[in-house]
């Protein structure tokens, strides 16, 4: 750790002016109470914020599943804040470990530039249109479409915990038996330097127009749901187009900030994400996802997807209960 | 058949990243670490002035509160915004903070468009396309 904020300076100047800033603005706070918050409250749900988000972070990152997927379904299912602000704000976790991480695994050549660009269309036209349909149902549905969205995230979410719980361990290096013609035609393999086995990987994707379509659905579902999709992007590159796990992981964290970029705007000029309450998150994710980007190079990414697992099968189950209880108007006692 | 994901161990073969992701890669980065700087000034301005768009600790009780994004604009300033907001309200710390959040993003449209040149430069004209196509599509939603 420390060798690592020797070795990266910005991140040693981002950590040390965050932490003076909080200090100075738990210190000097200017902030009147409320009756639901004292100015301490207020500061403190900032600071824990930011603690949380910046481990958020490092695990997605390695996980290369994006902080939304943890964050969405955590505050639909444990707390009252309304869905919208939840997704707008789960795009930003989502999105800025997948910004700030770029730049780490485009140096490393970790990410894929050109698997990037062809994923990237169909995710973002996806994100648009999930992000557009999100704030129409909202505006036109209010609880009942709250609690449709809690009991269908957390569908997805078991499904995606037994996407990576079927996919193993035998997907880090796939070997595709052939490459169709239009994935040779459009060229898509390339190498990297794998630092854990010391030796070079070559790949080349296939299943490109596969991959294509499965994208749309992805960014649908990543814009609607305030996820960001980056769950979904490793299994389709690794499982579908036969990129190996770490290029997966590393072009995932990319594409999450490309498609993420055309579906957080909608809910930008319409106010559903708000500065005060985003602010420690985005901070967060930066911190942590220069953090995790310097990790995932030296570790086993299936570790920290066990992790997830257990955490998307839990929230789930919150999740699904609490859409039962604001669609049949009963009571759930879970926790 | 020569079997196409392999693994070979030559130090020789070590791969030199591509030089259209790591210019992408490099003007995200430090557009997003610029973005944070000013994110971080503006959540100081939040707390430690009263110099506020929106009441912070009001912002922050509605939405511990459970208050929908229209009844917290509407209590606070009488109606839902509908534009860039935040982008006459840059000398408050409410709107210095979204603006920092809305630079990082739109980061992401310059990143694109500089990779987009090398590819074009490198004869890589399909992908350059793609990148193109990328960056209109997200600038299209960026102005609504």
């Amino acid at each position: 750790m420390a060798a690592l904020l020797k070795r990266v300076p910005e991140l040693t100047l981002l950590v040390l002016v965050t932490i003076l800033a909080y200090v100075i603005m738990g210190t000097y706070s200017q902030v009147s109470g409320t009756e639901a918050l004292t100015p301490f409250a207020a500061w403190a749900i900032v600071a824990g914020s930011l603690v949380l988000s910046t481990i958020i972070a490092i695990v997605a990152v390695v996980g290369g599943v994006g902080g939304g997927v943890i964050f969405t379904p955590v505050m639909l299912g444990f707390t009252s804040v309304d869905t919208l602000l939840v997704r707008s704000t789960g795009l930003v976790v989502a999105m800025f470990s997948g910004l700030v991480s770029s730049g780490p695994f485009m140096r490393k050549g970790l990410a894929d530039i050109r698997i990037v660009f062809y994923c990237a269309i169909p995710i973002i036209i996806g994100a648009m249109a999930g992000s557009q349909v999100a704030i129409e149902l909202s505006e036109n549905m209010g609880e009942t479409g709250d609690a449709i969205v809690r009991l269908l995230l957390g569908g997805i979410l078991i499904f995606i915990a037994l996407m990576f719980i079927l996919g193993g361990s035998n997907t880090e290096y796939p070997q595709p038996k052939k490459i169709d013609k239009f994935s040779k035609k459009m060229n898509l393999k390339s190498r990297y330097w794998e630092e854990s086995l010391g030796k070079t990987v070559h790949y080349h994707a296939t299943r490109a127009i596969s991959g294509s379509i499965l994208f749309l659905l992805v960014g649908f579902t990543g814009g609607f749901f305030g996820l960001g999709g980056g769950w979904a992007v490793v299994p389709v590159l690794n499982l579908v187009m036969a990129v190996p796990l770490k290029v997966s992981a590393a072009s995932s964290g990319v594409l999450l900030a490309i498609g993420n970029a055309a579906a957080i705007w909608p809910y930008f000029v319409k106010g559903a994400l708000i500065a005060v309450f985003a602010a420690p998150w985005m901070i967060g994710q930066v911190i942590g996802g220069i953090l995790g980007a310097h990790i995932l190079a030296k570790v086993k990414a299936s570790f920290v997807r066990n992790i997830l697992i257990v955490l998307l099968l839990l929230t789930s189950i919150k999740l699904v209960a609490r859409g039962v209880e604001g669609l049949l108007g009963i009571d759930i006692p879970l926790l | 058949m020569k079997k196409e994901n392999q693994q070979t161990n030559s130090e020789d073969d070590c791969p030199v990243a591509p030089i259209a992701g790591v210019v992408y890669g490099d003007i995200i980065y430090w557009g997003t670490i610029a973005g944070t700087f000013i994110v971080i000034a503006g959540s100081i301005m939040t707390f430690v002035t009263k110099n506020n768009y929106i009441d912070p600790n009001y912002l922050l009780s509605s939405i511990w509160e459970g208050r929908t994004v229209e009844e917290i604009w509407t209590g606070a300033v009488g109606a839902q915004p509908d534009g860039h907001w935040y982008l006459s309200q840059l000398g408050t710390g409410n709107g210095l903070t979204a603006g920092g959040i809305a630079l990082s993003i739109f980061s992401v449209i310059p990143g694109i468009l500089g990779a987009a040149f090398v590819l074009f430069r490198e004869k890589q004209v399909l992908f350059g396309s793609l990148a193109i196509v990328g960056a209109i599509i997200i600038l299209a939603a960026m102005i609504g």
